[in-house]
């Protein structure tokens, strides 16, 4: 059937996204800053918005470069704000208040560089539906990249995720191992943003680790959990969106909750002590 | 047996899907479009539109249909001057239907035979807001484009079926006919308000405004696509008292409060006023909807 061959490029992005995804999930919600992808993407964005300002074209390489910068200064901003031990002020706040001020500074660029209203929703409202294979080929490989220098540093990484305290004492700069975290992050994110929009993109980030994280402590089998579901709800929500006519992204991040439901709600029923070391 | 009765509804149900599949398909990206080219095409081609008259043709939500219904589609009509620019080329792209990529003869953009207003002169540069580079695209809501628009369609679909060019043809006599009475009636009604002043959101109206010498002296928006400020919304109140317009044309897919508000200041009415076909089911085809739009301006000009 060639409505299939529809169906296959949605699908292969919706597989990228729940490789890298679902792995940095883990970090995110180990280090338990949930909104950080939706605040970098803000900050890309609002880069884009400066640099279009400045009058270069949305899609050119030079747009690109700035919103790159801007990501980049946003990493460095959240490694140095980690945790602040006098103030105890949570990080979630700082991710949120740069969320909302780097949104309301886009808003004052358009409004002095418009045509902006569509262009910035572009950036945000990325459309899985209609991506297309070279958008998919280049993601893929820019994630390999970032997914293999991953995998060569991922003792470290993991020991600055989930405990910073020990990390710092065994000897590793927490800080300086932070920014490359937030910046290969915010590479992801923009790239992934882009194609999908920001509300799929969370859901690609956080569902499949949350609802691993109900059955399982061990970071391997978390993984392996959240690829599984990642993969399964993308076909899902892909069917259902061509089955019954739905905006494909939305139908996606509505089959994630759907399917996260469910697996709490076996999880209750079932009784026993589920959760596998 | 029974395999032999499944032969027999496989090879009707093919023999019919090829027969319907001789019939052009026509997708037009506004429900205006899809009007003036059911009027065109009669029964003899099928009809569709991707947007629909209550949507803002400038950002269109994206659905599986679309691309479904793009991949089987013989003739694309579109408005052009970059009204579909946010949304139509990534559709045009993963629909992979090679006959009605631009400059096919499947590609059918009617801007190209109309009168197009305010056409920039000189460079445009983004200061001035969500100008159309290449002008207005509202100007469908002219009849005399929509007669213009009528003759590009009749020709494209006369040139992709021969067989029909005849009937083609002749419903474009009859629907220019009919539009022509049906202009001197709204010009007609709309005479006795001749220069009347009024303020519209967003700059859709110029070509109607012109055809029935309406005078538009300002907008809600203070540049296009960008939303209401304080400042030039203090100005427009100031503008409007001085002026005395009576009117705040709204199109149905904008926020109402502002506009409200600079009305209730300054004593003029709130109109929504419908720049596309199917903007409620009343207003079903383009002559219903200029009888509806013209019939309620009245009714805020008295």
């Amino acid at each position: 059937m060639d409505l299939l061959s529809y169906l296959i490029v949605p699908f292969a992005a919706g597989l990228i996204l729940t490789g890298i995804h679902a792995y940095l999930g883990v970090h995110v919600v180990e280090r338990g800053v949930i909104f950080v992808d939706l605040s970098l993407a803000q900050i890309a964005a609002l880069g884009t918005t400066v640099a279009y300002l400045a009058g270069h074209d949305l899609h050119s390489t030079t747009g690109y470069f700035w919103s790159l910068g801007f990501t980049f200064a946003g990493a460095a901003l959240f490694a140095l704000t980690r945790v602040h031990h006098e103030t105890r002020i949570p990080q979630e706040a700082v991710i949120g208040i740069v969320y909302a001020v780097s949104a309301a500074a886009a808003i004052l660029a358009m409004s002095k560089a418009p045509e902006g209203t569509e262009h910035l929703k572009d950036m945000l409202v990325g459309n899985i539906l209609t991506v297309s294979w070279a958008e998919v080929i280049r993601t893929a490989v820019l994630y390999a990249i970032v997914g293999a220098f991953h995998y060569a540093f991922r003792k470290t990484f993991l020991a600055i995720s989930v405990d910073p305290h020990a990390a710092e004492a065994a000897g590793i700069n927490v800080k300086w191992w932070d920014f490359l975290f937030y910046t290969s992050f915010g590479l992801v994110v923009t790239s992934s943003v882009a194609i999908a929009g920001v509300l799929l993109v969370f859901s690609y980030l956080i569902v499949p680790s949350v609802a691993a994280m109900l059955f399982t402590r061990s970071i391997g089998k978390r993984l392996a959990v959240g690829w599984t579901m990642g993969a399964l709800v993308s076909a899902i929500g892909i069917l259902l969106s061509f089955q019954l006519d739905l905006p494909t992204g939305a139908t996606i991040v509505c089959t994630f909750g759907a399917a996260l439901a469910l697996m709490a709600t076996y999880r209750v029923l079932s009784g026993r002590a589920m959760i596998v070391e | 047996m029974k395999l032999k009765l499944a032969l027999t509804a496989l090879v009707f149900l093919t023999l019919t899907t090829n027969a319907h599949a001789a019939k052009l398909k026509v997708v037009t990206t506004t429900a205006d479009l899809a009007s003036i080219a059911q009027e065109i095409a009669g029964d003899r081609a099928s009809i569709s539109s991707i947007a629909r008259g209550y949507q803002d043709p400038h950002s269109v939500e994206t659905k599986p249909s679309f691309l479904l219904q793009l991949r089987q589609t013989d003739l694309l009509v579109v408005v052009g001057l970059e009204l579909e620019a946010g949304w139509l080329p990534p559709l045009l792209d993963q629909s992979r239907n090679q006959k009605i990529r631009p400059g096919t003869s499947g590609y059918l953009d009617v801007s190209q035979g109309v009168e197009i207003l305010d056409r920039p002169t000189g460079t445009v540069n983004r200061s001035m807001g969500d100008v159309h580079a290449m002008g207005n695209p509202h100007y469908w809501l002219d009849p005399a484009n929509a007669v213009r628009i009528a003759i590009q369609i009749q020709q494209r679909l006369g040139q992709l079926d021969p067989s029909n060019a005849a009937v083609y043809s002749s419903r474009l006599g009859n629907f220019k006919q009919r539009l022509n009475e049906a202009n001197k009636r709204w010009t007609a009604q709309l005479a006795p308000y001749r220069g009347a002043k009024v303020v519209t959101y967003h700059n859709s109206w110029a070509s109607f405004a012109k055809r029935y010498g309406i005078n538009v002296v300002g907008y809600v928006e203070p540049k296009p696509g960008v939303p209401p400020s304080p400042s030039h919304t203090f100005q427009l109140i100031k503008l409007m008292k001085e002026q005395r317009v009576k009117a705040v044309l709204v199109e149905p897919y904008f926020d109402l409060k502002t506009p409200q508000s600079v009305a209730s200041r300054t004593g003029a009415r709130v109109l929504v006023l419908f720049p596309s076909v199917g903007a409620t089911p009343a207003v079903g085809d383009y002559i219903k909807l200029f009888d509806r739009n013209v019939s309620e301006l009245v009714k805020v000009l008295r």
